[in-house]
């Protein structure tokens, strides 16, 4: 009885937080998240154009500070980044089949001119554009000394300069039209009630979770007797752990400003997602290597388990509070 | 609350009426009923294929394995069109990697075209070929292999090392022994595996044509098994009808589940987009068969047919009863024309790759990089069912379905279950 009155009652204080939840959401984290994309992607694609080999020190910070602002808004799969397979075209991965070493080595030995044409490149398969591919041709010891010189430089710079073109589209179309979608939700278009640009946001927070514990450390961790450390995400530049780190703060950020309306719930996941980031902080395990030793292998699954119970607070507590569920996502399947 | 439903819906309409608008126990039973025809469907097909298999081992020539292959083309009609009934139904979730798991290393079975490479880093098994080879080592440990039988198959190769590629069992190992590889990349043709490789005696080509056949027969065996099994759990008494039943507005969720995991994840996502995406024709669904596009059309058939609650069997006898189209025309009359008018529109687009790979148009050359056209075709299927998402997951607010698995035991266990 009691509860169900405190229940009612948090949900009248919240009614107002809740109207322009969406707004603040985009104002603080949407909008800025993709502005820094399209700038330091920008910003990479003039450095390769100056320095495209692959010890480049400033290529190698440029393209560092653009994954990292990618990472930081790739969760929200939806809207400006699934038009037109954007999302893909920045980040295939995973990788199972090993498309992409397949995909630049085939480039590279038939010295494909597409490389020349920044409107023909777009056609090229996913897995020879984006950020895993550039990892490659920086970071990987065979691919970067493969063909010829020229050529891979040339192949450096066309993905540099892709990578910028479908960030700068990103951000172009969040600001005019994709924001004004979200905020003015209406009949016949993209979103028809608050609700839906509610459900939207708290899917992308759900999918966010499930990359981290999933993909990002499930991949590596594989099973205790079977760890597999060369199945963590950019491994070859050091940053599966960093990928970890930035996107839980991102994500935390996301869970915050979706769990406004409840102070209680919002301290709950506080205090679980800065459990999980101090245990990022102790890892000390870039590339998820440790996932081999019984001990590191522990400690990366003590992570995800901090991840799992996050996930399922959100499902059990922000889910009903919001009036939402996550509905279908482009993680089902295989 | 379901006494007020009924009052609502008989005010509606004329009394004494035999047709009452549809309540949730009628729809589930009637989508458990077309689940039970549809396996039974696949199991009749499959077992038409097991015959042609052994006619194939017992006397092989161009003609049995042509034959082989037909029957092995018309087993996948009813099989995709239970594809909807994968996600939401664990029983059929657990079980489905046996018969349908793709891609697959094909190399971990027989012989391939050097172009394949040898292990790779995900997969130390990619290239074992169990055909050739009667002893190895897995994980450390010997593995006898002199016959190969579906135990063999299903326990120990099946998923060997924990990698979902290393398929040895189902429809898609099965195709491989009858097509081989498609070695046409993006032209046209499907793989061109010759009779002779089951041939006897000095005939025989590529080696070990009896251990082929064996490996054959065990799979195809072993798929006739599976089938039975997923039968019966849709017959009265079986475990998947009494799962479904059990809890009517959990059961609704399951039916939604289906289609909207199937129609965005699974379909739209994994298997048309990311081919595109790739340009890779390895990305075919059937990609020794060349068989994709009526891969891809029955499996958006079967989300259609769910809906409204009708399919037509393999003798061309309809099943048909209660239907969630009912219960969200009820609802919300406005959102059952939008369902089914995006539904409509899907098969449009999936029947237009079908169509133009009918008239030799190939699904590879589709993928491949540049091909506009081809690109079109694919991305309209691939948009209708993104956009049949939208309504689908609607249709779970107007019926109010979405706090359910928040109440439904089994999701409190496992959050994921239901929308994985």
């Amino acid at each position: 009885m009691f509860r169900t009155f405190a229940l009612s009652l948090a949900l009248v204080l919240s009614a107002p937080v809740l109207a322009d939840q969406a707004s603040k959401i985009l104002d603080e984290l949407v909008l800025p998240g993709f502005a820094d994309l399209a700038t330091s992607s920008a910003v990479m694609a003039d450095v390769a154009q100056a320095d495209c080999t692959a010890a480049s020190e400033p290529l190698r910070v440029a393209y560092a500070t653009a994954f990292d602002a990618w990472i930081g808004v790739s969760h929200l799969r939806f809207g400006p980044t699934e038009t037109e397979n954007r999302g893909f075209a920045l980040a295939f991965w995973p990788d199972s089949r090993s498309s992409t070493p397949k995909t630049l080595s085939a480039l590279i030995a038939s010295q494909d001119p597409v490389v020349d044409d920044t409107e023909a490149f777009r056609s090229v398969s996913i897995a020879g554009r984006g950020f895993y591919a550039l990892e490659y041709l920086l970071y990987d010891d065979r691919l970067n000394a493969l063909g010829d010189e020229s050529y891979r430089c040339a192949l450096v710079q066309a993905i540099a300069r892709d990578i910028a073109d479908t960030s700068h589209a990103m951000n172009r179309d969040w600001l005019v039209r994709y924001a004004d979608e979200m905020r003015t939700p209406r009949k016949g278009g993209v979103y028809q009630t608050r609700d839906e640009v509610l459900q939207e946001l708290y899917k992308a927070l759900d999918t966010g979770l499930q990359i981290n514990s999933d993909l990002r450390l499930g991949r590596p961790l594989g099973t205790f007797d079977r760890p597999r450390p060369r199945r963590a995400e950019a491994w070859r530049s050091g940053r599966s752990l960093r990928h970890v780190q930035i996107s839980l703060e991102r994500v935390h950020a996301l869970a915050g400003l979706l769990a406004a309306g409840n102070a209680q719930l919002s301290q709950v996941l506080d205090v679980k997602f800065e459990t999980a980031l101090r245990k990022v902080d102790a890892l000390d395990d870039p590339d998820f290597a440790g996932v081999a030793t019984p001990a590191g292998h522990f400690r990366v699954e003590a992570l995800q388990q901090v991840i799992n119970d996050i996930h399922t607070e959100v499902t059990h507590s922000l889910g009903p509070e919001l009036g939402v569920s996550v509905g279908f996502n482009s993680l089902d399947g295989d | 609350m379901k006494s007020l439903f009924f009052a609502a819906t008989a005010l509606g309409l004329t009394m004494g009426t035999a047709v009452l608008a549809a309540n949730k126990a009628d729809v589930l039973s009637n989508y458990a009923t077309i689940a039970e025809a549809k396996y039974q469907d696949s199991l009749i097909t499959a077992q038409l294929l097991q015959s042609a298999v052994n006619k194939l081992i017992a006397n092989p020539s161009a003609e049995n394995l042509q034959l082989a292959k037909d029957a092995w083309l018309a087993s996948r009609v009813p099989y995709q069109q239970t594809e909807v009934y994968r996600f939401g139904n664990a029983i059929v979730d657990e079980w489905e990697g046996k018969v349908n798991a793709w891609p697959l290393d094909e190399g971990l079975i027989d012989y391939v075209d050097a172009s394949y490479g040898g292990p790779s880093d995900e997969n130390e098994l990619a290239a074992l070929n169990i055909v050739a080879n009667p002893s190895f080592t897995l994980s450390g440990k010997t593995v006898d292999a002199v016959k190969i039988t579906p135990q063999l198959l299903a326990d120990t190769l099946h998923e060997a090392d924990g990698i979902e590629a290393n398929v040895a069992t189902g429809y898609h190992a099965i195709e491989f022994l009858l097509w081989g590889q498609d070695l046409n990349g993006h032209g046209i043709g499907a793989g061109n595996r010759p009779w002779t490789d089951y041939a006897k005696g000095e005939n025989c080509t590529h080696d070990n044509c009896d251990r082929r056949g064996q490996y054959l027969k065990a799979a195809t065996d072993l798929l006739v098994s599976d089938l039975e099994w997923m039968a019966a759990q849709w017959a009265d008494g079986g475990a998947a009808r009494a799962s479904v039943l059990e809890d009517e507005n959990a059961g609704i969720v399951t039916i939604v589940t289906g289609m909207g995991s199937l129609s965005y994840g699974e379909q739209a996502g994994e298997r048309m987009r990311l081919g595109v995406m790739l340009n890779d024709p390895e990305e075919e669904h059937d990609c020794f068969s060349d068989n994709t596009h009526n891969s891809h059309y029955y499996d958006g058939l079967g989300v259609q047919n769910v809906y409204l609650g009708e399919y037509v069997r393999v003798n061309g006898e309809l099943v048909s009863g209660p239907a969630l189209a009912d219960l969200v025309a009820a609802a919300d009359a406005d959102l059952d024309v939008e369902m089914r008018t995006k539904l409509a529109t899907t098969m449009m687009a999936l029947g237009r790759i079908k169509t133009a790979a009918e008239s030799g148009f190939a699904y590879d050359q589709m993928l491949e990089r540049g091909n506009a056209a081809g690109e079109a075709l694919i991305m309209g299927g691939v948009d209708g069912l993104i956009d049949q998402t939208r309504s689908i997951q609607r249709i779970t607010a107007t019926l109010k379905l979405d706090n359910i698995d928040f109440e439904g035991s089994d999701s409190l266990d496992n959050p994921n279950a239901v929308f994985h």
